[in-house]
């Protein structure tokens, strides 16, 4: 089911590390990346190649927060809603991104674009209120700023890196 | 030894112990839920908190996580504790659904026991109840997530301690969850644990589902009789029907444990309607008749055929399921009236094994199962732990994780739930390596060890010479050079007739090199030890009594708890000289094809209804108690028979061994009988330690070195291209139990025959290709398995109920390759 | 003005980009790594130095740094691992965030020198998904040093050999618990375990491995260079050692990181490095170690922050994060969202956390929702007592702001209770 090339590419990681499991995070971080999230399929060929058994994997994977077991939209927005966030008004901020998009958390938009999901803090307090959307972070959101992010990634065909 | 003061009463225990189990030993039962003495502790679930006064600790900590040392003042009533322990009882009962009415472990729950005797029965909690859905795991374990409290005892159970990964925890918090990656089957033969290991109705027993309550159930103190292990159990039975099985704590053979075909292999003693095929009434030519009559009938008959024919003319055959005490009375019978046998065994090579292996192990070597767990070095030879005595495989696994490597020799594709080097050889090889392994292991320049090691080391050396086994041997000898405590389990069903014996002295040789050496029989059944022991040499087997049957000489026979159309290879041949016979009386609780053809069938009684002793394979005595008094079972809502009639009604089922007497018309040597009266005092120990007391080994006389080598031992021919048939034991579906359990029967696997992938190239064949083997007796048609595994030149068939193996007609069969056609 | 004190982490610091090896070399970077492990000083030596320096591990449990090294059992198994935690989920903490991005190679060396005083051969730098950005330049800039000879096979031509990988998180706050973080490297789901055996002794694949935050590594090279007593010299309280990184953020005027020397007072990192209050706030509050301190109140508006200084009035430096709360802030709503998030993120082991923060948030919530009782307020005192006795530090962390809302602003809950609804909302 994964794509060969893939599949070469996790074997390497998998090869170079101290124990095959040691690399369960990366090498589903790699099939997220290229289908957005763990389908029963690939945790079952995930598994393989890491020498695990399908519920050891799904032991890790339903522990992470990173890892979507169920689909999910080419961007995920993750909205944080600790404290920092929470006193520089993210309650407002998530309702304006929900109407926006027209979807409530833990849904996603109708043309497969967005998720919209609470994280707790990201480590950007000093730029609150901020999300995070693929690993990438962007701070000191106001509504404007949100209206020309998502605008942007609406545009974008592919979408992958980091700030 | 530290000494500690636990609620003001002072205790010395031993180095290491938790307070937790110092505690116990005060007559104090801390509350716990994670912590399991098999399991070890992890502190998870707090619930063991207790105050710690004074000493190296001090306030409120888990009593499970702290060992106990000098000095220690610890008090399990303190109010902060006990305060503490009513919040954790508060916490995990603030999701708990509160269905105790509708949940089988009502009455049996630890959670209940803790919560009542915590003193939480107001909820405070305003919150909602968090809801899981439930997995389907197969025939025998129903799952109900919402009553799970979390104590990660069965993922600690059926990964760290058994070595299954299909079950575990998910998700995070307070929506942790335990079960399996999608519904199904749980992979591990050791599931049924899981039900006594939870202390909540997370895991029940399918197979009793909302049957019973624990205070109606009749309890008794019983054994598995379903391999030689002798593994420990609680029956519960209910109406006249054994409801369910519970593994009863033996510290030097169970555990705590029990495998899933001795927990859920009961059923053939049931005459539930749902279940029931045991045939409950005497029959006289097939026709039910009364037990008084059938016994007479019987009588009668034997006694016209040796008055006819001499005494000789009537043989007793019984099997490896007999008991103690069945397996004496046939020999007193058999002794008293003159008759043939008693017949133990099917094949003249599995006489030969299990009586080398009974009488080569004394109680210098003879290990336990809890020994193995300690060993630090585990040699197989000849043995498939998981399918012949499945709870031996876990007690090889506790070795593992304590790090003692594991070697296997053997031709089948042995796994364990465990790394295990194995080397896959033939049956006829196997002593060449376990002897090139010993050899290698002791050093060239050992010093002298005594005349009779000599000659069996000279004796090695010059067999070994031109042997080049293969380099991982001997890396495994240095690991069993470095080891102190090594054991070897040896096997009977594939091995040659000498390997019992010389695996003994095997171990014998490595205790003189200081080491503390153990050995591990697998025998082939419950009652294999006692056959052993009870065994007189002049006796036949059954192979030989077909001759006799064949000639003539023998015309009247006995089967006590034995059904040769499971054990014999040649059913044609059986067929016929059944036939030939002028009577044969059954005595059995399966309604097997001997018991439908007899001229008179007894039904004998199970060990449930009447108790019955056993001598595990390391010659253990352990006492079964009966636990319901058997016959027609009472259904829901109905009463006992109230009509008089001739029929067993009640409790008036014999054990084999009693209705054996009479018909050989000696209750009256027997009265009412006690087994202490007719176990012979000839079993060495018996008379020393009187009739013996539960669970203990009669001390078998010290046997020295006695091989008598060179029987088959280093045979280097082989016909190339020619197969041998190896017929093996599998844990579900290929034994008698197996057959006649219902409740089994979901978890039988369909029969495979496995060859080496080298011979699947040779012969033409992929995985899962369906062959037709030409046997003697006709075509075997069967699927094949390939195994990197398997040794070469073997084609493995399980005796599997459901294959006709039987077509082999001999117990040894060659196959040569045109006889193996893809089909 | 903010940045009068010498700078020692930050040093290199740019607004937009992280220092290059070669600026970091400018600035004397490298130069500890020439000296010991180019000039072959005993790895005893640089124990020595560290412990002497008196530094105390910055990842919040202020563990002295040389001693923790030092407990590496001489005769200990082989390899050994050293662990840089910059997993960082505290919420209110990012300054590992800050150092990551703006210098590098000053963690990078840090790292080996730490693992060459007891001889580890390879490191785990295990970094949370929301900072992919510092992962991805801590990968170019290993690299960088690899090149240079700095890393790797044979460091400086000795035959001391070392390399560092980067670990990527799949997200857990757990996951930042030493021995929780030691299982999710393994690749086991992370639970916390607890000694014996030491991480220090069996750690990863049991065998010795040290874990380290990355500020408390960072400073390494920094004290090898310039000697314990410089070290010593940096803090502003005779009893700390070194400088800080605090990081603050809420309701200031100029939320950032900065470097101070430790023990700064509260007062002046509020008024002078952040520019005071964000306009139109007053001082009600403040987390001074992350989400999982005692709330301070203006009492202590005064206290030099460092650990010692802290523990005094009950209160912990934690990981140094300030969060700064005004009058307008509702406290039982703040507390509240903070037990969203340490109920959400208890790995799942103990029953006190598991069940009981889900509890304590239970309560919370219908305080701030207008459903509060007042026996809701003695059931959470005493949880927040019971929870202490949970398995790891995450519960009892938990507690701490609770409690200390129980104690500080009592009033302020009861309102909520009499008034059936937040006042802060009205
Ligand atoms: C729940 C919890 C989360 C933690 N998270 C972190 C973290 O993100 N980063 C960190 O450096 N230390 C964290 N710690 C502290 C670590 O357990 C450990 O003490 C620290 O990494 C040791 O480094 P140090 O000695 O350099 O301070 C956490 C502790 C707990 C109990
Ligand atoms: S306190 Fe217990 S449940 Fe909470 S994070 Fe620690 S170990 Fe896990
Ligand atoms: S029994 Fe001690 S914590 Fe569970």
């Amino acid at each position: 089911m994964l794509p060969d090339q893939l599949r070469s590419k996790l074997r390497e990681m998998i090869a170079g590390a101290e124990s095959p499991r040691e690399k369960a995070i990366d090498v589903m971080y790699a099939i997220q990346e290229l289908q957005g999230w763990m389908n029963d399929e690939a945790m079952v060929e995930a598994a393989q190649l890491l020498a695990m058994s399908p519920l050891e994997l799904e032991e890790l994977a339903t522990f992470y927060d990173y890892i979507y077991r169920s689909p999910v939209g080419k961007f995920v927005i993750k909205v944080c809603d600790s404290t920092v966030c929470w006193l520089e008004g993210q309650l407002r901020l998530t309702d304006y991104i929900s109407s926006r998009l027209g979807i409530g958390l833990g849904q996603t938009s109708a043309d497969g674009l967005f998720t919209l999901l609470p994280v707790c803090c990201i480590g950007y307090c000093d730029r609150a209120p901020a999300m995070v959307i693929n690993k990438r972070v962007y701070g000191n959101l106001t509504p404007e700023k949100i209206d020309r992010i998502l605008a942007q990634l609406a545009q974008k065909a592919d979408f992958s890196g980091s700030e | 030894m530290p000494r500690l003061i636990i609620d003001e009463r002072e205790i010395e225990v031993p180095e290491g112990t938790k307070v937790i189990d110092a505690a116990e030993m005060l007559g104090i039962v801390i509350p716990r839920f994670c912590y399991h003495e098999a399991l070890g502790s992890v502190g998870a679930c707090r619930m063991c908190a207790v105050k710690f006064i004074q000493g190296p600790f001090k306030g409120v900590q888990m009593s499970c996580m702290i060992e106990a040392q000098d000095g220690m003042v610890v008090s399990t009533t303190d109010q902060e504790a006990v305060e503490f322990r009513k919040r954790v009882i508060e916490l995990l009962m603030k999701n708990h659904p509160l269905d105790c009415p509708v949940c089988d472990e009502g009455g049996q729950c630890l959670l209940q026991d803790e919560t009542i005797s915590g003193g939480h029965a107001m909820r405070r909690f305003p919150g909602p109840k968090r809801t899981y859905r439930d997995q389907y795991l197969g025939p025998f374990i129903k799952h109900e997530m919402n009553r799970c409290i979390h104590c990660y005892r069965c993922s600690r159970f059926y990964q760290e301690f058994a070595g299954y990964r299909d079950l575990g925890p998910m998700q995070i918090g307070d929506r942790l969850y335990f079960g399996r990656f999608s519904d199904g089957c749980l992979e591990s033969p050791f599931s049924g644990n899981l039900v006594d290991i939870c202390p909540t109705g997370v895991y029940t027993d399918k197979t009793a589902r909302f049957k019973l309550r624990r205070w109606d159930l009749q309890r008794a103190p019983g054994l598995c009789n379903q391999c030689s292990l002798g593994c420990n159990t609680v029956a519960n039975a209910h109406y006249r029907g054994v409801m369910r099985m519970e593994a009863r704590f033996n510290r030097d053979v169970n555990g705590y444990f029990l495998c899933d075909a001795g927990r859920f292999g009961f059923s053939y003693a049931n005459g539930d309607p749902g279940l029931w095929r045991r045939p409950l009434f005497p029959k006289i030519a097939g026709e039910v008749a009364g037990a008084a009559d059938a016994l007479s009938a019987a009588r009668k008959a034997l006694d016209d055929i040796a008055a006819k024919n001499g005494p000789g003319a009537v043989a007793v055959v019984g099997s490896q399921r007999n008991s103690l005490e069945t397996q004496s009375m046939m020999n007193l019978v058999c002794e008293t009236r003159g008759w043939l046998g008693p017949v133990f065994f099917f094949d003249p090579a599995m006489r030969l094994k299990t009586l080398s292996a009974v009488h080569e192990l004394d109680g210098e070597i003879a290990v336990s199962m809890k020994q193995i767990e300690n060993a630090d070095f585990i040699l197989v030879v000849g043995a498939d732990p998981l399918n012949e005595a499945p709870m031996s495989a876990m007690a090889i696994r506790q070795a593992a994780r304590k790090k003692a490597p594991v070697v296997t020799i053997d031709p089948r594709p042995v796994s364990l739930p465990c790394d295990s080097q194995h080397f896959a050889v033939l049956p006829k090889d196997i002593e060449s390596y376990l002897g090139a392994l010993i050899l290698k292991a002791m050093g060239k320049d050992a010093a002298s060890l005594g005349s009779e090691s000599e000659n069996f080391r000279a004796y090695l050396g010059s067999q070994l010479e031109n042997f080049n086994p293969p380099e991982s041997l001997d890396q495994c000898a240095r690991l069993l050079a470095a080891s102190s405590k090594p054991v070897i389990i040896c096997g009977t069903d594939v091995t040659m007739e000498t390997t019992p014996a010389f695996a003994a002295d095997c171990v014998r040789l490595l205790n003189l090199c200081e080491k503390q050496a153990g050995l591990f029989n697998l025998l082939p059944g419950a009652g294999s030890f006692g056959a052993g022991l009870l065994s007189r040499t002049e006796v036949p087997t059954f192979a030989d009594l077909v001759e006799y049957i064949e000639n003539g000489r023998v015309r009247g026979l006995v089967f006590a708890e034995s059904d040769p159309f499971h054990c014999y290879p040649d059913r044609a041949r059986l067929e016929s000289a059944l036939s030939k016979l002028d009577f044969f009386l059954a005595l059995d609780y399966f309604p097997s094809e001997t018991a439908r053809r007899a001229s008179v069938f007894y039904p004998a009684s199970t060990i449930f209804e009447t108790g019955a002793t056993f001598l595990n394979q390391e010659g253990r005595a352990q006492f079964a108690s009966p636990v319901h008094c058997g016959g027609e079972p009472i259904r829901p809502g109905e009463h006992p028979p109230r009509v008089y009639s001739g029929l067993v009604p009640g409790g008036d089922h014999l054990p084999a061994w009693k209705a054996l007497a009479s018909i050989a018309g000696m209750e009256e040597t027997c009265p009412d009988i006690a087994p202490e009266k007719f176990v012979p005092p000839s079993i060495p120990g018996f008379e020393a330690l009187g009739y013996p007391v539960d669970g203990q080994r009669p001390a078998l006389a010290k046997s020295g070195f006695k091989t008598q080598w060179g029987l088959n031992t280093f045979d280097k021919s082989q016909a190339p291209l020619t197969f041998e048939l190896l017929m093996v034991e599998w844990i579900f579906g290929t034994s008698e139990f197996s057959a006649w359990s219902d409740s089994l029967a979901p978890a039988v696997l369909p029969p495979l025959m496995s060859i080496s992938a080298k011979d699947a190239v040779r012969l033409g064949l992929a995985d899962k290709d369906k062959v037709s083997v030409e046997l003697a007796g006709g075509e075997l048609e069967i699927v094949v398995s390939v195994s990197d595994r398997t040794a070469e030149s073997v084609l493995i068939v399980p005796r599997h109920n459901g294959l006709e193996w039987q077509k082999s007609h001999d117990f040894r069969v060659f196959v040569s390759s045109e006889k193996i056609r893809k089909i | 003005m903010a940045f009068e004190y010498p700078q020692v982490l930050f040093k290199n610091r740019k607004p937009d980009r992280a220092a290059t090896l070669e600026e970091y070399r400018q600035s004397g970077g490298y130069e500890a790594l020439q000296k010991f492990i180019g000039g072959a000083v005993s790895p005893g030596e640089v124990i020595k130095i560290v412990t002497e320096s008196g530094m105390l591990g910055r990842g919040g449990a202020g563990f002295p740094t040389g001693v923790k090294w030092a407990s590496v059992p001489g005769s200990g198994a082989f390899p050994r691992y050293l662990v840089a935690n910059a997993d960082e989920m505290e919420p209110g903490t990012f300054k590992d965030r800050v150092l990551m991005h703006a210098d590098p190679h000053c963690i990078i060396e840090g790292m080996t020198l730490a693992a060459y005083s007891f001889s580890a051969s390879k490191a785990f730098l295990f970094v949370r998904p929301s900072y992919e950005s510092g992962a991805v330049i801590l990968e170019r800039e290993l690299e960088n040093a690899r090149q240079a000879g700095f890393l790797g096979k044979n460091i400086l031509g000795t035959d001391f050999s070392f390399d560092i990988v980067v670990h990527r998180s799949g997200g857990r706050y757990i996951c930042g618990e030493a021995s929780a973080l030691l299982n999710a490297i393994m690749g086991k789901r992370p639970n916390p375990v607890k000694p014996p055996p030491y991480a220090t002794e069996k750690g990863l694949w049991e065998k010795p491995t040290v874990v380290n935050n990355v500020e408390t590594l960072a400073n390494v090279s920094h004290i090898l260079r310039n000697g314990p007593q410089w070290f010593k010299a940096l803090s502003a309280t005779p009893q700390g050692a070194g400088t800080k990184l605090y990081g603050i953020s809420g309701k200031v005027a100029r939320p950032g990181a900065v470097e101070l020397p430790i023990g700064t007072r509260l007062s002046e990192i509020i008024d002078v490095h952040c520019e005071g209050l964000a306009k139109g706030s007053t001082f009600k509050a403040c987390l001074p170690g992350g989400a999982s301190t005692r709330f301070m109140t203006a009492d202590h508006y005064d206290i030099p922050m460092d650990f010692e200084d802290l523990k005094k009035i009950g209160n912990r430096l934690g990981t140094a994060a300030i969060m700064v709360f005004d009058q307008n802030t509702c406290l039982v709503g703040a507390t509240l969202n903070l037990l969203e998030f340490f109920a959400r993120e208890s790995c799942g082991w103990c029953t006190p956390c598991r069940e009981g923060l889900p509890y304590m948030r239970e309560l919370l919530r219908r305080i701030e929702y207008g459903e509060g009782k007042e026996e809701y307020i003695p059931n959470l005192r005493m949880l927040c007592k019971q929870v202490w006795n949970s398995y790891c530090a995450l519960a009892p962390g938990a507690a701490e702001p609770v409690i200390s809302l129980l104690d500080f602003f009592e009033d302020e809950v009861r309102q909520h209770i009499s008034e059936k609804g937040c006042p802060f909302h009205a």
